[in-house]
């Protein structure tokens, strides 16, 4: 069973035996056993108090990973929200207080009730404490399901328009953190979520801008497999949404291909641009379930039309560039798909694909279990 | 059990040549059996809420490398057992709320150690009881939350399927009786995480990765839908996906242009082993590399070489060897 690789990778005091090292780690274990005892004592006996929260918040600086314990903060702030909204004062605030008449001022300009005021700001603080947190610890699954439990309940207890900026302002931090790693997948993942969160609340499509962004994300760093993802997944749904007649889409097809082969002349040996290349030549492939539409109709016609442009502009790309691997399986695996449709065609011969095959066969003799199979399939 | 990293380092012992690289079945052996002794280090302490899975990762390669009894089991069975909630599900270790991850770790380790019937004793209608909390947590989409706090991904829908096969209460190992889940939901699902490539990603519209291929397959596998899922062009497009993750090391990564680490040895190869295709890759380059990975005097498998032993990345790397059959380990299922 996958837990990911939470497992932290610490070491040094480990293999020092000195009484002095043992006495420190000894003292180390203790305190963190009486934080932890005292925690779960009160959640034992329902102590949701700011003192609780704060010994949370000890613990869970050290040890992300603690997923109990975030449990326990969340019952936390639900008995809290529940007092709010039932009115009976929240028990981190200690009861009637000349700072009332001040907090009903602030949440009535804020065009909120006292109860919501409140809960927002028990939120926002909440995702302050989460920041440095997620900075330190970017593939903790925990974090970032406490992150969007929080949101969730700016979504249940606030007006859209509040609960619309709260998310907004998610978007902020996700690009902050794609930043430092453009291929974290809680990232992008937690990037959809935000999207489609934003989409339900104001009812509007975000693909257009997410496009814009993946096109922003691609331009700074050609090989980020990941924004390439993101933009073969908006395509389709941007097409539909603009009512795409057949003629833009065949001008969008035919601009991304300008795009991706511009950019495989400057480096055939980039993984992430062969994806993309891939998933487009993929939308002429009927026989794939996955395939997206582009076209629209696809014709017979059009598959041959494609193929064959394709494969000759691959072909050229092997021009000082003999030795790479993914121009040769591209050639190999858009022939087996032109040869299936355009029965007839003779424009690769046997010859061609033999002296492919045995390039790769070269140059990747990793998989050469792959392509003895590959070519038994195509009868080489 | 401690899911502490170390003390050992994966390495290449001193004046040894690449070919006399051996398991040292021994010093892994120890070194699995010295976690539970490890109290006195922090590490021990911080990955407490993970010891269900940390003893399940133990024995299972202990299992592999022929030594099943190397760990007590009446030991093991005690402390499981103490993970048991009310409701059915179980925690990491005594205290910890119940979830999914660690409620199939339990399962198990209670299928591997033969305890159904010591369960049935200790709480009536164990196995039920189980199989309720894991079929609560169903979601109307077909997927699986995690716990009570609702984080749904296609890990969970395969720790559902698996342990409920486990248990034996999947809908078809009992078909006279009300389904517990819908699997047809679940693998609608996994379905909807398939991408043109012919991966699979944590849920619709993300980026195919080993880990969730291999539970993707898993599932499909479980219910008998694998075959007639991919079909033979569906499974050169998965395996073609899934041979590009070995790299020049020999060893294998999650995703394009990631580091390779001895764990996908078990998600790849596995998932090639549920397609018939893992002579697409390269086995004895990926042996080595897993060799290379082990602590050849403390014992121990590390991610990559040069870096800290661990439990997780010990069973896994084991489990990949088992798959390509390596001498003297037994044979792995692979989904």
């Amino acid at each position: 069973m996958a837990s990911g690789h939470g497992i932290p990778r610490v070491s040094g005091a480990i293999h020092d035996h000195s009484q002095e090292a043992q006495d420190k780690v000894r003292k180390q274990i203790d305190q963190y056993q009486t934080v932890e005892r005292d925690v779960v004592q009160r959640i034992r006996t329902n102590d949701f108090s700011n003192d609780t929260l704060q010994l949370t918040s000890v613990l869970l600086k050290q040890n992300p990973e603690y997923y109990t314990v975030w449990n326990h903060r969340r019952r936390i702030f639900l008995d809290v929200f529940e007092k709010e909204v039932s009115s009976k004062g929240a028990v981190l605030d200690s009861g009637p207080s000349p700072t009332d008449q001040k907090d009903a001022e602030a949440a009535e300009k804020a065009g909120l009730t006292v109860s919501q005021r409140e809960i927002q700001l028990i939120v926002n603080e909440d995702l302050m404490f989460l920041l440095p947190l997620l900075k330190q610890f970017p593939k903790c699954y925990w974090i970032w399901n406490h992150r969007a439990w929080l949101l969730a309940t700016v979504s249940k207890h606030l007006p859209v328009s509040n609960a619309l900026e709260q998310w907004q302002n998610e978007l902020g931090l996700v690009a902050k953190m794609l930043a430092l790693d453009s291929r974290n997948f809680h990232g992008w993942g937690y990037r959809r979520e935000v999207v489609t969160n934003l989409e339900t609340l104001s009812g509007q499509s975000m693909a257009e801008q997410e496009f814009a962004y993946a096109t922003k994300m691609i331009q700074a760093n050609l090989s980020n497999f990941s924004a390439w993802h993101a933009r073969s997944q908006l395509i389709p749904r941007l097409l539909s949404e603009r009512n795409a007649s057949s003629a833009d889409r065949k001008k969008l097809f035919d601009e991304e291909f300008d795009l991706i082969t511009r950019a495989l002349y400057t480096d055939p040996y980039d993984q992430s641009l062969w994806f993309y290349h891939q998933y487009l030549m993929s939308t002429l492939d009927s026989s794939n379930k996955n395939s997206p539409e582009i076209l629209k109709p696809c014709t017979n016609a059009e598959r041959i039309e494609y193929l064959e442009q394709e494969l000759d502009s691959v072909m050229e790309m092997l021009d000082g560039a003999e030795d790479c691997k993914y121009i040769y399986q591209a050639l190999l695996e858009y022939t087996s798909r032109y040869l299936e449709i355009g029965s007839g065609k003779t424009k690769v011969t046997t010859i061609e694909m033999n002296e492919w095959l045995n390039a790769l066969r070269k140059i990747d003799p990793l998989r050469e279990g792959r392509w003895k199979d590959l070519e038994q399939k195509m009868n080489l | 059990m401690s899911l502490a990293a170390g003390p050992g380092r994966g390495r290449v012992a001193d004046g040894q040549l690449p070919d006399d690289l051996k398991l040292v079945v021994d010093k892994h052996v120890a070194y699995i059996k010295s976690l539970d002794t490890r109290r006195d280090e922090l590490e021990y302490h911080l990955t407490e809420h993970l010891r269900v899975s940390g003893i399940y990762w133990g024995l299972t390669a202990l299992h592999l490398l022929g030594q099943p009894d190397a760990l007590p089991r009446a030991g093991v069975l005690d402390f499981v057992f103490s993970c048991l909630h009310e409701n059915g599900g179980f925690g990491a270790a005594p205290g910890h709320d119940p979830h999914m991850l660690y409620t199939v770790s339990a399962v198990q380790i209670l299928a591997m150690l033969n305890g159904f019937e010591e369960l049935e004793t200790k709480v009536p209608d164990g196995k039920m009881k189980i199989a309720k909390f894991i079929s609560k947590l169903q979601q109307p989409d077909g997927t699986f939350a995690g716990d009570e706090w609702g984080e749904t991904d296609t890990r969970f829908l395969y720790g559902a399927f698996n342990a409920l096969s486990l248990l034996g209460l999947m809908p078809y190992q009992r078909p006279n009786d009300a389904p517990l889940i819908d699997v047809s939901a679940g693998t609608a699902h996994v379905k909807a995480c398939q991408n043109f490539d012919g991966g699979f990603g944590l849920s619709p519209g993300a980026e195919s990765h080993s880990g969730q291929v291999f539970t993707c397959l898993g599932i499909l596998a479980i219910a008998g839908e694998l075959d007639s899922h991919l079909g033979e062009e569906g499974k050169d497009r998965l395996g073609a996906w899934l041979s590009e993750r070995q790299l020049e090391s020999g060893g294998l990564n999650g995703r394009p242009e990631k580091l390779v680490d001895a764990c996908y040895s078990w998600w790849v190869g596995s998932s090639m082993t549920m397609i018939n295709r893992l002579h697409w890759l390269d086995q004895p380059r990926l042996t080595k590399f897993i060799l290379e990975c082990q602590d050849p005097d403390e014992g121990g498998i590390a991610d990559r070489p040069g870096d800290m032993v661990d439990v997780f990345h010990t069973v896994f790397g084991i489990a990949g060897l088992s798959l390509m059959g390596y001498d003297g380990l037994l044979e792995v299922d692979p989904a």
